[in-house]
């Protein structure tokens, strides 16, 4: 059957048409005679033009973009196989480029993302520039309060927003100017641009794309004129040069704004009050915040006694630590009304449970303490406790005493009942008080524990207070090893006739 | 500066004096000691005494601790004397995440505000994510840590690098890097100083560095450092056991000694895992010669150094690196 349909083809049909043969090639086939006179052509014939049968073919015929290679036959005739190596070389080149541009923006893009600072972003992008993508570079912010800060390579510094030469003003409203002669001129006119003799041929000024506004401007200059790749490639390092920028930005204020709340509700500065000294050690669970749901605070009192507290409101992170902003502040201005540190819990129970809404379950538990100086150096306390673990007292002989007072929590129940006590510290003698972000700490050999707590503290009634706070902040850290931990807080009150 | 001055202020630690030590050092101001000469020459040197009055045992953890609290107080008072504005950069000086030796990085601080640079100390044992977040927001010039111990070098490494990601160059110093800070050159830091008056030379002269050496860590990939901190807890097990079966005695401590053993035994562990980090047997060496020097002072033999060594390096079997150090280490302990 095959046989058959295969002998009842015309013979024609197999044989190839004329050029067919080499027809993909890319290559032009000459058949020369051993004069050098055309036979015939074939293949990709374009490429030779005026090369038909008769035409003559020297012995190296070379010509621009052309390439020829010779192949002797036996009989003294010869070919030449022709090639245009033009296309080649130019897609040798785009490739290259395409791989230096790509790498550069890849580069671009790793280096940008390193810093969150806005100033050094913009350096960054100054840095990146040159010689890339002009001879001179600068980087402009938006104005900020009239003021347009900038950077070059070799400086940086700030203008009046209303000295802009006019194609910034308009790059700045987003209003984008490219490369022309009058830039170079405006810019010069300025006096923006460098000494006469090194004045450049081109200069752009273009925006960088931030969040809805842009982010900054890049004024490049060069001694060449900007050619459209060069644009392409700019204008894709700028897309990245701008959300780095508007990303640091954003960064910075918001940061500037946290950190203003944040400042708040750092503890205050521990003060000075004859008689006595005081130490603290903090360290809030989310530690880049630096606030969290523990809290202390030392209040002097106008008749040489003092009001100091510490305690833990339930959660963690910003919102407990916002929570402990209000308790201090219920503290600071009730402290005016009641000195009773019993007293006083009540009436911040009550505080907590009239600022309420029904399904809010915070709760807070709080040592609270008024300290008297006494006639033999010693002191006076007079002890609340709402929930929290007990205080310790570091004895003259070594030993350590827990102050035993438990008392309800605090903002939950209206007829909370709190623990009260006085205990005496003589002359040297100390009273800490800590959260339970110290006794459970969790190492690898379970929790730290009071018991580890109190031997730690064995012997360290001869350290000043703010020693004796480091020591317990220090052992608990060494004891997480690294691990995850509740906010811990520690507040310690010594007797100390010296100070 | 005079031994008797020396002598005089470690009197006055020793007894917690915290106001004579202060005015002690502020009179000394006032007749005309330079600052940096009162920080470099009298409260650096006097504070390395108080720990080696407590490494020998002759002073108590709690003595050792007042001292060098007041030590940090007296700095403070003498600084709040010396206000300098500041004409060079910004240089953010901290200790790492654990490091609780804040004096001799709180001295650098000091010493390069009086040097007219503008200086934040953050203080001992700044959680790596407060410093990164700090140096975003401040964009200093530089950032000096401080690594008191060999055995938080792998994390010293990843606070450079961490610190370096937001482009800011470190310098570092402090004993932990070793003799002659060599393995500050293997972690890659752009600089290193032995003292506070040689980084403020570096920073006036070859600050930012051109181009920050690469971390010499290809050893790493070997798996020994993590498989050896997983580990941990297992071969301190192991070298529990082997001590028990070498001193029966150990039977009758009490919970307390045998916490304080299984510290020590972690201790073993940790500056091992370090010397594998780094790959050199000279930071296991240099820690073991420093605990038989504590043992020796507390009475005990090097033989509580030599069976958990021995422990590990059974353990250990499939662990070339490891195995080295601890064959480096016993040879030291049993020379």
């Amino acid at each position: 059957m095959t046989e058959t349909t295969a002998s009842t083809t015309p013979r024609t049909d197999t044989a190839p048409r004329r050029h067919e043969l080499l027809a993909g090639s890319g290559e032009a086939v000459v058949l020369c005679d051993r004069h050098g006179t055309v036979l015939a052509v074939d293949g990709r014939v374009e490429l030779l033009p005026d090369t038909g049968p008769g035409a003559m073919i020297g012995a190296r015929p070379d010509t621009g973009t052309l390439r020829w290679r010779r192949h002797d036959l036996p009989d003294g005739r010869h070919l030449w196989y022709v090639r245009d190596v033009a296309e080649e070389t130019e897609r040798t080149d785009a490739l290259l480029a395409e791989r230096a541009r790509s790498g550069f923006l890849a580069s671009a893009s790793r280096r940008l993302g390193l810093s969150l600072h806005p100033a050094r972003t913009a350096r960054a992008v100054v840095d990146l520039a040159v010689p890339k993508l002009g001879d001179t570079a600068m980087v402009l912010a938006p104005p900020s309060a009239g003021r347009v800060s900038w950077w070059r390579s070799d400086a940086s510094g700030w203008v009046q927003q209303t000295r802009l030469p006019e194609p910034v003003v308009d790059a700045m409203a987003g209003l984008r100017t490219h490369c022309s002669p009058w830039v170079v001129e405006e810019l010069t006119e300025a006096g923006w641009l460098w000494p006469a003799e090194q004045r450049p041929v081109s200069a752009l000024v273009i925006s960088l794309p931030g969040n809805g506004n842009p982010a900054g401007v890049l004024v490049l200059t060069r001694s060449a004129e900007f050619t459209d790749e060069d644009l392409a490639l700019i204008e894709e390092f700028c897309s990245r040069a701008g959300i780095a920028l508007a990303g640091a930005a954003l960064y910075a204020d918001q940061v500037r704004t946290a950190s203003t709340l944040q400042r708040s509700l750092l503890p205050a500065p521990l003060p000075y009050v004859e008689g006595m000294s005081f130490g603290a050690a903090y360290r809030a669970s989310r530690e880049a915040l630096r606030i969290g749901g523990d809290f202390y605070e030392v209040l002097p009192l106008s008749d040489g006694t003092a009001l100091f507290a510490l305690g833990d409101v339930c959660g963690k992170g910003v919102e407990a630590a916002v929570l402990t902003g209000e308790v201090r502040q219920s503290l600071r201005a009730l402290s005016r009304l009641e000195r009773d540190p019993l007293r006083l819990l009540a009436l911040i129970n009550e505080t907590m449970l009239d600022g309420k809404a029904m399904p809010d379950r915070r709760f807070v538990t709080m040592v609270l303490g008024h300290a008297a100086p006494a006639a033999d150096g010693g002191l006076e306390l007079t002890l609340a406790v709402g929930g929290h673990l007990p205080p310790l007292l570091l004895r003259g002989d070594a030993s350590v005493e827990p102050v035993d007072l438990r008392g309800t929590l605090i903002g939950v129940f209206p007829d909370a009942r709190f623990a009260g006590g006085v205990v005496r510290l003589n002359p040297g003698e100390t009273c800490v008080l800590y959260s339970d972000g110290v006794t459970e700490a969790k190492g690898s050999r379970g929790m730290f524990g009071e018991r580890r707590l109190a031997d730690a503290l064995t012997g360290c009634a001869v350290m000043p207070a703010g020693a004796v706070a480091e020591r317990v902040e220090l052992l608990t850290t060494e004891w997480l090893g690294g691990r995850d931990h509740d906010d811990i807080a520690v507040l310690a009150l010594r007797a100390d006739p010296t100070c | 500066m005079l031994t008797a001055e020396r002598d005089k202020l470690f009197a006055l630690l020793g007894n917690a004096d915290e106001r004579g030590a202060t005015a002690f050092v502020l009179d000394l101001f006032e007749d005309g000691t330079p600052p940096e000469d009162l920080l470099l020459d009298l409260v650096a040197p006097v504070q390395v005494k108080v720990g080696d009055f407590w490494a020998t045992n002759r002073w108590s953890v709690a003595q050792e601790h007042a001292a060098t609290h007041i030590s940090e107080r007296v700095v403070a008072a003498l600084s709040a004397r010396t206000p300098v504005s500041p004409t060079r950069g910004h240089v953010v000086v901290s200790c790492m995440d654990g490091e609780w030796h804040a004096l001799a990085a709180r001295l650098v601080a000091e010493v390069l505000r009086l040097r007219g640079w503008r200086t934040t100390f953050l203080g001992a044992s700044v959680p790596a994510a407060h410093l990164v977040s700090y140096l975003h927001q401040e964009g200093p010039d530089a950032v000096a840590l401080s690594c008191a111990l060999p055995v938080r070098l792998p994390h010293a490494h990843r606070m450079v690098e961490t610190c370096q990601r937001t482009g800011v160059p470190v310098l570092v110093g402090g004993s932990g890097f070793g003799p002659g800070g060599r393995w500050a050159r293997v972690l890659g830091a752009a600089g290193w100083a032995p003292g506070a008056r040689e980084a403020a030379e570096l920073l006036e002269r070859r600050w930012p560095p051109e181009e920050p050496p690469r971390a010499q860590l290809d050893h790493l990939v070997d798996d020994e450092y993590p498989t050896l901190v997983k580990r941990r807890e297992e071969l301190i097990e192991i070298a529990l056991a082997a001590l028990r079966e070498e001193f029966p005695a150990m039977a009758n401590y009490a919970e307390r000694q045998v916490e304080a053993t299984i510290e020590d035994l972690g201790h073993l562990a940790d500056f091992l895992a370090a010397a594998v980090y780094v790959q050199d047997s000279l930071l296991f060496t240099d820690f073991l010669a420093w605990m038989t020097a504590i043992l020796d002072a507390r009475h005990m033999p090097p033989t509580s150094l030599i069976v958990p060594m021995r422990a590990y390096w059974q353990a250990l079997y499939d662990f070339p690196r490891a195995r080295g150090h601890l064959e480096a280490g016993l040879s030291l302990a049993q020379s």
